[in-house]
């Protein structure tokens, strides 16, 4: 992480009606960097100017002042996005193509040769598990699947660049994970990844530093372990505990003036617990889990 | 419709084309600056030029397998969400047309034209909504559902887009036309009756200039008038001097067509009307009133006609056209006295009609180059000069109001040369400028014009067989004897050869009775020693030609045909009766107070037919190019404005540019009457006509009428920016007519339309595109 692949300074957009009245200004003087290599994960709530900077990077919405570099190019150049992949909030793809023309039509937008298409198209495809269903068009795809082939389009040009709007969005626990897993793996293959979302958990996990908008305005901008670092709280984690050893522990926090300190039973969340049942229920088709099966399992994972 | 339309100006639409785009470049940078620097303040300019530099990198860098790939979307595209549906539609129209269009009754040139007319419009007409539904609405659907925002996040240039859009959409249609197209040639065969399938071609006319020569005989470019209020067609009246003279330019041998019997023919199609002063029997009403084609071929019209435009010179015209040179001298030379002594009682008219005719006479004797005529193309091009200056010496005059005379003396001594000229050469001019007039045999034309009678083909053989008259038979004999008396067929010692006479019948194509004749006279002359023998060759005597020398006999009756059909001779039409390229055929009318009523297209010449199929391949290359400037107008519009928006516009541009466009040319140029809108409405409320005027103060009327002539301005913008969309109905107008269409006035400049509105739209659609925000709320 050396060298910014993203650079906006002093960013302003302001949404004006047929006269030129303004009527919202989306974002306020937003200045931050994206780093070569990064997970960068822009939050907030509806409303708060993400997709709208998002959409003046793409060009597709032009600032009202500030300025934009992307991969040291003005965003208004179009030959800068030779390098981005860009997955939208919902997948806009031509829904009367199939995922092979889907993607042979946005290789072509990238004058690629006919070969390296098909080899990207297939690999793709692979990639994002959509073998059975490549000759089917689009709009008989599930919503899930719409967003697999979206970001299958997404990376059709191996971008250095990847720009992901609510990438989790639509998928279920799964393609969640799968899409995380992926985002992982884009930044171990040294690309920049861009995304927003509102899935906080989503953004924890996978992002390496987060800004926060509000109202348009840059609120929090840092590295995310940092951010969610509590420093005045001491967490341990160890096997199961009995009671003799809680009390002794209980005991020597005392003489050091701690008298708050909670003992309990750490619990999965719901993600992990969707995953396990998954993947158990293929190993073990027809089976019901009881509820003291599934904290086990809980224990073993 | 006007069949003869006149051949289109490529320089005059080139030089008006670069203006407008120029003129509109320059407008729409204008106006990008200004709402540049009003949106940004100062930093306008720098995003005005950088936008500017960004556009023009586009430009450069179009890449064709972007455009493709759009393509093959917009195919596809158009396949699944099937617009292609429209077959179906031509299918069951084409199944049920025949119960409707097909009567074995009507005449076969009709039941063509309504089978062709049919299928033309309902290509057109089925075509075209789905054309323009497509392109208004395949962007700003792009738009709204925002797969275009996955498209622009890719290196693809938004003038990309718009290319590829234009492109596959022009596919989609041009397929359905080309598919229609065939389709439907193959309908009109099978629905064409076969008795009636042979009217299925193409004519090819060939169009010429039309005047007319008056009753006294002298040209002018109207004719009568019989009252009606339509003026198109002028007349002639019957069993007089009065003529309508087509002159065919560029005519050659590609005119003629060949018959059955494998010789070549030049065939005269004619639509004239009828106009009678007397009812007639009703057999005559059926059969109509009779008409006569002459094929004349008369250069001394052509150089000396022009003279008679001026009554007071006629005298002088009419010498010189009918030959007699030493005659027209003395004229001349009385005109030169008459501007020496009495200069005042020639009209400034006549002295401009006199240069005129001059100057035209100078230039086509020097044309000619014939050195009989001795210097007298040169002086005829002296005193043209000469006449030149005069005239604008008397105009400085009279603007002037000077009373200081003007000497005539320059002028009239030009003349007293071409005087001395003509009286010098009289013989050389005649000889070099012949006159020819072939007679053909009378037709007759119908006052009704829904009548078979009222077309009238006449087949003219390549081999004109005629009586001669006077001159004509004098120039003939004259060329047998000079020829013959070169290649020793005459003379056998110092006495004509035995059998001369059989030999000329069967040689020169005269009859044996009139060779006879020709041989008697010949000998008698030879007796009488007015022709003499020497070198071998029969010659006259006083040193004459034998043109001159013959030329008196005929006129002293000397050599009167002893064949009851009289002179009979030929001629070739090409040779003899058109060497020039030039062919000159008169109407007239033979029936006393009858009237044949004409105007230019009612003649022309009717080159070998061309097939039905190339003439319906161009109509439909017209249509095509029609559906393709609608594609292009309709993503032009829907680049800045949404589907319904963009579908009102496209559907305006049409209809104007379809109904209304030779109407605001009308109304710019003058020609079409009324009043402005603002001075109309006035009007309108005060209850008066435009003669009075309005009921206002001045200063008000200035008001009303400034704002007129404003509207005048957007009138004249809006006529220059709406294509012209008769131009491409043209071409099927001509098929559904049976006549071929003309490449270059018909689908020459379709296509220079089309590809003259197809650049500034590309510009202009990118440019609206590129500088658009996609998401913008």
């Amino acid at each position: 992480m050396s060298d910014a692949v993203i650079e906006i300074r002093n960013l302003s957009k302001i949404y004006r009606d047929f006269w030129g009245r303004k009527k919202v200004q989306a974002v306020k003087s937003l200045s931050l960097d994206v780093m070569k290599g990064e997970v960068f994960g822009l939050l907030g709530p509806n409303g708060s100017g993400k997709t709208t900077t998002m959409k003046m990077l793409l060009g597709l919405l032009f600032p009202t002042s500030g300025e934009m570099k992307i991969l040291g190019k003005p965003a208004s150049d179009v030959s800068k996005n030779e390098k981005i992949g860009y997955l939208p909030e919902e997948s806009y793809l031509y829904r009367f193509l199939n995922a092979d023309e889907t993607l042979d039509f946005y290789g072509r937008l990238f004058n690629m040769t006919a070969a390296e298409r098909n080899r990207r198209a297939d690999e793709l495809i692979e990639m994002v598990g959509l073998g059975k269903a490549r000759r089917r068009q689009l709009k008989e795809y599930s919503k899930g699947m719409t967003r697999r082939i979206g970001l299958a389009q997404a990376l059709i040009n191996d971008p250095d660049l990847v720009l992901l709007d609510e990438p989790t969005s639509g998928l279920d626990p799964i393609g969640t994970r799968e899409m995380k897993d992926l985002i992982v793996q884009l930044k171990a293959q040294g690309k920049t990844v861009v995304m927003c979302s509102h899935q906080l958990a989503d953004v924890q996990d996978v992002c390496d530093r987060i800004a926060v908008l509000f109202q348009g305005e840059l609120k929090v901008l840092g590295r995310v372990d940092e951010l969610l670092e509590m420093r005045n709280e001491m967490q341990i984690r160890t096997s199961a505990l009995s009671d003799e050893a809680v009390a002794d522990i209980r005991k020597v926090l005392e003489k050091h003036n701690i008298k708050d300190a909670e003992f309990s039973r750490p619990r999965a969340d719901l993600e992990q617990l969707f995953l396990r049942t998954v993947r158990e229920s293929g190993e073990r088709p027809g089976r019901r889990f009881s509820t003291e099966e599934v904290a086990a399992s809980g224990r073993k994972s | 419709m006007d069949f003869d339309i006149r051949p289109y100006d490529f320089a005059l639409a080139t030089r008006s084309w670069l203006m407008l785009a120029g003129a509109l470049t320059v407008i729409c940078l204008a106006l990008a600056l200004v709402l540049s620097v009003a949106r940004n303040g100062a930093r306008g300019i720098g995003i005005f030029t950088s936008g500017l530099k960004s556009y023009l990198d586009d430009l450069v860098s179009i890449s064709p397998r972007r455009i493709l790939a759009l393509t093959n979307l917009t195919l596809k595209e158009a396949i699944r969400r099937k617009a292609l549906l429209v077959f179906v539609a031509f299918a069951v129209l084409l199944m049920f047309a025949g119960w409707f269009l097909t009567d074995a009754n009507e005449r076969p040139e009709l039941q063509v034209s309504v089978h062709v007319t049919f299928l033309l419009t309902a290509i057109s007409w089925l075509i075209l909504p789905a054309v323009i539904f497509l392109s208004v609405w395949a962007l700003p659907e792009d738009i709204r559902i925002r797969s275009l925002h996955t498209v622009v996040t890719k290196p693809a240039r938004r003038l990309e887009i718009v290319l590829g859009r234009m492109t596959g959409l022009g596919i989609v249609a041009i397929t359905m036309l080309v598919v229609m197209g065939v389709v439907g040639l193959g309908w009109l065969y099978r629905a064409i009756p076969s008795t009636s399938r042979s009217a299925l071609e193409c004519r090819v006319p060939l169009f010429g200039e039309l005047f007319f020569i008056t009753a006294d005989g002298q040209p002018a470019d109207k004719g009568l008038n019989v009252g009606d209020v339509w003026a198109y067609r002028s007349h002639i009246a019957g069993n007089t001097r009065a003529r309508a003279v087509w002159v065919f330019p560029g005519f050659n041998e590609s005119a003629l067509t060949t018959n059955e019997q494998g010789e070549k023919d030049l065939l005269l199609e004619c639509r004239f009307e009828a106009f009678r002063t007397i009812k007639g029997s009703e057999a005559s009403i059926k059969k109509g009133i009779e008409a006569q084609y002459t094929i004349s071929h008369n250069p001394r019209e052509e150089a000396f006609g022009s003279l008679s435009q001026s009554e007071s010179l006629r005298p002088l015209a009419d010498a010189l056209r009918d030959g007699q040179f030493r005659n027209a001298a003395d004229r001349m030379k009385e005109l030169a006295q008459r501007m020496r002594t009495a200069p005042d009682e020639l009209r400034p008219q006549d002295y401009a009609g006199l240069q005129f005719g001059l100057t035209i006479a100078g230039a086509l004797l020097k044309e000619m180059k014939n050195d009989s005529f001795g210097d007298v193309p040169d002086a005829f091009i002296a005193a043209s000069t000469a006449g030149q200056d005069l005239i604008i010496q008397l105009r400085r005059k009279a603007e002037t109001q000077s009373r200081e005379a003007v000497s005539h003396e320059e002028f009239a001594a030009t003349l007293d040369r071409v005087a001395a000229g003509l009286a010098e050469n009289a013989d050389g001019l005649l000889e070099g400028m012949p006159r020819t007039e072939v007679p053909l045999p009378h037709f007759h034309v119908s006052e009704y014009h829904d009548g078979e009678e009222s077309i009238n083909v006449t087949a003219v053989p390549q081999t004109l067989r005629f009586v001669a008259d006077y001159e004509t038979l004098a120039r003939f004999l004259a060329r047998i004897v000079d020829e013959w008396n070169a290649q020793g067929k005459l003379l056998d010692g110092s006495s004509l050869k035995p059998g001369l006479a059989e030999t000329l019948a069967s040689e020169a194509k005269i009859s044996q009775l009139n060779a006879e004749r020709f041989v008697e006279v010949l000998q008698e002359q030879l007796t009488a020693g007015t022709v003499q023998v020497a070198d071998n060759q029969l010659k006259v005597a006083n040193g004459k030609t034998w043109f001159i020398f013959l030329d008196e006999l005929i006129r002293g009756e000397k050599l009167v045909s002893q064949d009851p059909q009289g002179w009979m001779i030929e001629k070739d039409l090409m040779k003899d009766m058109a060497p020039n390229g030039y062919l000159r055929v008169e109407v007239a009318c033979v029936n006393d107070q009858m009237y044949l009523g004409m105007a230019r297209p009612d003649l022309f010449i009717r080159k070998a037919n061309q097939s039905f199929a190339v003439g319906y391949s161009k109509a439909l290359i017209n249509i095509s190019l029609m559906l393709l400037l609608i594609i292009v107008l309709g993503v032009t519009v829907s680049c800045i404005v949404k589907g319904p928006v963009a579908l009102f516009f496209t559907l305006t541009f049409f209809l104007v540019g379809q109904f209304f466009h030779e109407f605001m040319l009308r109304k710019l140029s003058g020609v079409e009457q009324g009043m402005g809108t603002f001075e109309s409405a006035v009007l309108l409320a005060q209850h008066r006509n435009p003669q009075v005027g309005m009921d206002v103060s001045e200063t008000a009327q200035a008001v009303v009428k400034g704002a007129d002539k404003g509207l005048e301005g957007v009138l004249w913008a809006f006529s220059n920016i709406v294509p012209d969309f008769t131009i491409f109905n043209r071409a099927s107008a001509y098929v559904e007519n049976r006549f071929d269409v003309p490449l270059m006035e018909c689908v020459i400049p379709a296509i220079v339309v089309f590809f003259g509105f197809l650049l500034p739209c590309i510009l202009i659609s990118g440019a609206l595109l590129k500088f658009r925000e996609l998401e913008s709320k």
